[in-house]
């Protein structure tokens, strides 16, 4: 650990963001323990409450875990493996990205759930009031003013229940704005995991409830338009994602016809530029593909079903439109703000294909965005695809506190 | 879980997703137009109660001239059939004026303007003297009034509480046409409650609620005499919620009705001050009286009503006119009205100052002008008079050592003022 492009570099491009009750840092070293112990020093301080990381899935999880729990005892400590971490200075790979927020201004509890097919309401109701009750017995004294929630869910990216976890899950929530994203593994779509408890989990979710007297906003966003193309699914395999036929023919045969390049070239870069979505009252729903299957069927992120309709969509500049959302939301919750955001690998992919990674960097640094790439991203018990997600916490108390 | 597999609970929470969203934005329309109409309704009752106020305070002054004028006319010789018609013309300014008290009580309690001062005093000292007035006006209606006197201390403000069992005792006698009044009082556990009890018709017991609100007036006998606006138990009503004094009522249609309101016991605070004994009716002959007012009229009713004492009146429209001239030049308008005496450029100073508060836009108020005058002529009484009901300005005029009067200025009171200021001025000045 001593090469000084890897150095110890937390604060230094996000210092007007670190301030204050939430700081973040960047561990660029391979090592997981060499990592570990870069993050606990530029994280630790008394106050701190929790821990919040998006690591590369190149990192030796077991490694990765063994350091998390030896140092930082007994603060939790929650997060799940990427298809890219978002830092201080933007969009990175490799690397370990990390937020810590003081238990002051912080009340957080969370919660793991381990069998994401068995997940059934009773058991999210209790998981919630948990949630809750655990939150509450907390400093900060709630009786100093009033204490909102929002709820975090990292989920298994791969683990295609999403959906129903999720709706499951909103239903407990009831009120409290939730968002959160899906764990990626460096578009391997291998393994993906989150961590909690001490050891990173497959097939499993992480909920986290914050609470706290700083103002926040929960907000989704996407920069797609629609086309007037339809394409009507005609035979899919609901449970796995799987999308045999559209229009009554074969599936990636009438995508590729749709977007005029052949079966053979149809790529990850081809679906970030030509998104599909479902229209539900009034709104579009992007649906994104995940792969291209032998079979000619196309494997999507999100749940596809029989007989509904997907319209092509596509991009307007999605630099100036995430801009203007970030601009909203300092307007509304006041500088300097901090993001935690999850962002669709999609839109990564698209990005680099136009060249923009390092405008999109520039931009994410400048609104203090910390987050990683998803495979899919979670708002109010939606699962969706090729978004921006997230919440944004202002650093002021509210007026009259 | 809603049953259908994975992409139908995707649809069920854009669905949610959406009616929440939805359901949102209603109830924010919602609560802003409820906060605009609040805020609308508010303003428009703000609005009224200062436009209450205003023309209250508008009508005062007129009145306050006119009753001066009739007060005046009263004490001069008249033959019979004038002296009755102007008897009657004094009765009618007096219901008007009590009256408009009504309106601006009223007003300013909606306001919120009206701040109780409470203080701990024997219940005695207010019932006793309510006992021995109404006694009189129930006698004089065939009514007899029983008082049964109490020896317990209250904490209330003094004034406040007697217009609310004023108002219970004019109502008793009011209705009432045959039979007694009870003023008497009860302990209770929480505090002295004091009851005016009648043997008149009752309140049914669905009407009970409503009397208590604006502008409501049972009919039935006795109550054709009245020229009240119904606003005398509103009034209370609201008087007793701002001393935290609960009102009741017990009444049987035909058997009469008890009015009560309940008082917080109050702590001796050691000796009491003797009672003041009622100033006699020394006369002010020859006093000495300058009267500042920018209201010609009120200067001209002032002139004739003093005069009509026997004071010497000397009155100027303006402080500039004083300053300029140091009180002595001042425009001299009591030189045209009977009785008043002109001083001239020698005379030193006067007996007592009585001065408007509000003397006209840009200029200085009354109390600028009696500390003016005060410094120069130390020891000066002082009365300011003014249609300006605010507490803060009654304390400010008190702090200054001065004494402080209400439009319309009723004439006994200002002969009772201006005896006790003179005779208070005289002690004083043979004790030296």
């Amino acid at each position: 650990m001593s090469a000084p492009d890897a150095a110890l570099d937390p604060l230094l491009d996000a210092s007007t963001h670190a301030a204050g009750p939430m700081r973040a840092a960047v561990s660029r070293l391979a090592d997981a323990e060499d990592a570990v112990a870069e993050l606990d020093r530029a994280l630790r301080h008394p106050g701190l409450g929790f821990v919040l990381f998006f690591c590369s899935a190149d990192y030796s999880l077991s490694a990765l875990s063994r350091a998390f729990t030896h140092t930082f005892g007994e603060v939790p400590v929650v997060g799940c493996t990427t298809a890219g971490e978002i830092t201080p200075r933007g969009y990175e790979r490799g690397c370990i990205v990390a937020l810590g927020l003081d238990a002051a201004a912080f009340s957080v509890s969370c919660a793991l759930v381990d069998d994401l097919d068995r997940f059934d309401l009773p058991e999210a109701q209790q998981l919630v009031e948990g949630l809750i009750d655990d939150c509450r017995g907390r400093p900060p004294d709630p009786s100093e003013g009033v204490e909102r929630r929002f709820a975090l869910t990292l989920l298994d990216g791969l683990s295609s229940r999403e959906e129903q976890v999720l709706a499951t899950l909103e239903a407990a929530l009831g009120r409290i704005p939730s968002f959160g994203g899906s764990a990626g593994d460096d578009n391997r779509l291998a393994h993906t995991h989150v961590y909690a408890g001490g050891r990173f989990h497959d097939r499993a979710a992480v909920v986290v409830m914050v609470a706290t007297r700083l103002p926040f906003e929960v907000f989704t966003t996407h920069h797609l338009r629609p086309l007037d193309h339809k394409l009507v699914v005609t035979r899919a395999d609901s449970e796995t994602r799987r999308v045999l036929e559209l229009n009554a023919l074969p599936a990636a045969e009438e995508y590729a016809r749709l977007v005029g390049v052949p079966v053979a070239a149809l790529d990850a870069a081809t679906f970030a530029r030509h998104p599909l979505a479902v229209r539900i009252a009034e709104a579009h729903y992007v649906r994104s593909v995940q792969r291209v299957n032998a079979d000619g069927s196309l494997s999507f992120y999100c749940a596809v079903e029989t007989g509904i309709v997907l319209t092509a969509m596509q991009s307007a500049p999605l630099l100036e439109q995430l801009e203007a959302v970030f601009a909203g939301l300092v307007e509304r919750l006041g500088e300097p703000t901090l993001i935690i955001g999850c962002d669709c690998f999609l839109r990564r992919l698209e990005l680099e294909g136009r060249d923009q990674l390092e405008a999109a960097s520039r931009l994410l640094g400048h609104y203090g965005v910390i987050g990683f790439n998803t495979y899919g991203e979670q708002h109010h018990g939606m699962h969706l695809n090729q978004t921006f997600t997230g919440v944004a916490i202002g650093s002021a108390l509210p007026r009259g506190d | 879980m809603p049953g259908g597999g994975p992409y139908a609970a995707f649809e069920h929470s854009v669905l949610l997703a959406e009616q929440v969203r939805e359901r949102t934005e209603t109830l924010q329309q919602t609560l802003a137009a409820l906060n605009r109409a609040k805020a609308e309704a508010e303003a428009a009752n703000l609005s009224k109660t200062r436009f209450l106020a205003a023309v209250s305070h508008d009508l005062l002054q007129p009145l306050n001239a006119a009753r001066l004028f009739a007060s005046a006319l009263e004490g001069q010789a008249l033959p019979g059939e004038s002296r009755r018609l102007v008897t009657s013309i004094g009765r009618s300014l007096k219901d008007v004026e009590a009256l408009i008290g009504s309106l601006v009580d009223i007003s300013r309690l909606e306001a919120g303007v009206l701040r109780p001062d409470v203080s701990a005093f024997p219940a005695e000292e207010l019932l006793g003297v309510l006992a021995e007035e109404y006694r009189q006006l129930a006698t004089s209606r065939g009514l007899e009034l029983r008082y049964v006197p109490t020896r317990a201390m209250i904490e209330s403000d003094l004034s406040l509480l007697a217009r609310v069992v004023r108002n219970f005792l004019g109502n008793a006698i009011r209705y009432t046409a045959r039979g007694r009044i009870l003023l008497g009082c009860r302990r209770r556990p929480d505090g002295l409650e004091i009851q005016v009890g009648d043997t008149g018709p009752g309140i049914a017991p669905e009407q009970q609620r409503a009397i208590f609100e604006e502008f409501r007036r049972l009919g039935g006998e006795g109550a054709g005499d009245d020229r009240g606006l119904g606003l005398g138990l509103a009034i209370v009503d609201r008087i007793g919620g701002m001393l935290g004094h609960p009102l009741s009522l017990a009444s049987h249609p035909g058997r009469g009705s008890l009015f009560s309101v309940r008082v917080p016991y109050g702590r001796s605070s050691g000796p009491r001050e003797a009672p003041v004994p009622e100033p006699a009716a020394l006369p002010l002959e020859g006093a000495r009286i300058w009267v500042v007012d920018n209201d010609a009229d009120i200067r001209d009713g002032m002139a004739a009503l003093l005069g009509g004492w026997g004071c010497r009146v000397l009155t100027a429209a303006a402080p500039a006119e004083l300053a300029a001239s140091e009180v002595s030049g001042a425009e001299v308008s009591g030189a045209d009205v009977p009785g008043a005496d002109v001083p001239g450029a020698d005379v030193p100073g006067a007996d007592a100052l009585l001065v408007d508060y509000h003397l006209g836009e840009g200029e200085a108020d009354g109390l600028a002008v009696a500390d003016r005058l005060r410094t120069r002529f130390p020891g000066l009484p002082v009365v300011v008079i003014t249609a300006n009901h605010a507490a803060e300005l009654k304390a400010r005029v008190r702090q200054a050592g001065y004494e402080y009067l209400l439009k319309p200025v009723k004439p006994l009171r200002l002969r009772l003022m201006l005896t006790a200021l003179l005779e208070a001025q005289r002690g004083r000045c043979s004790a030296r």
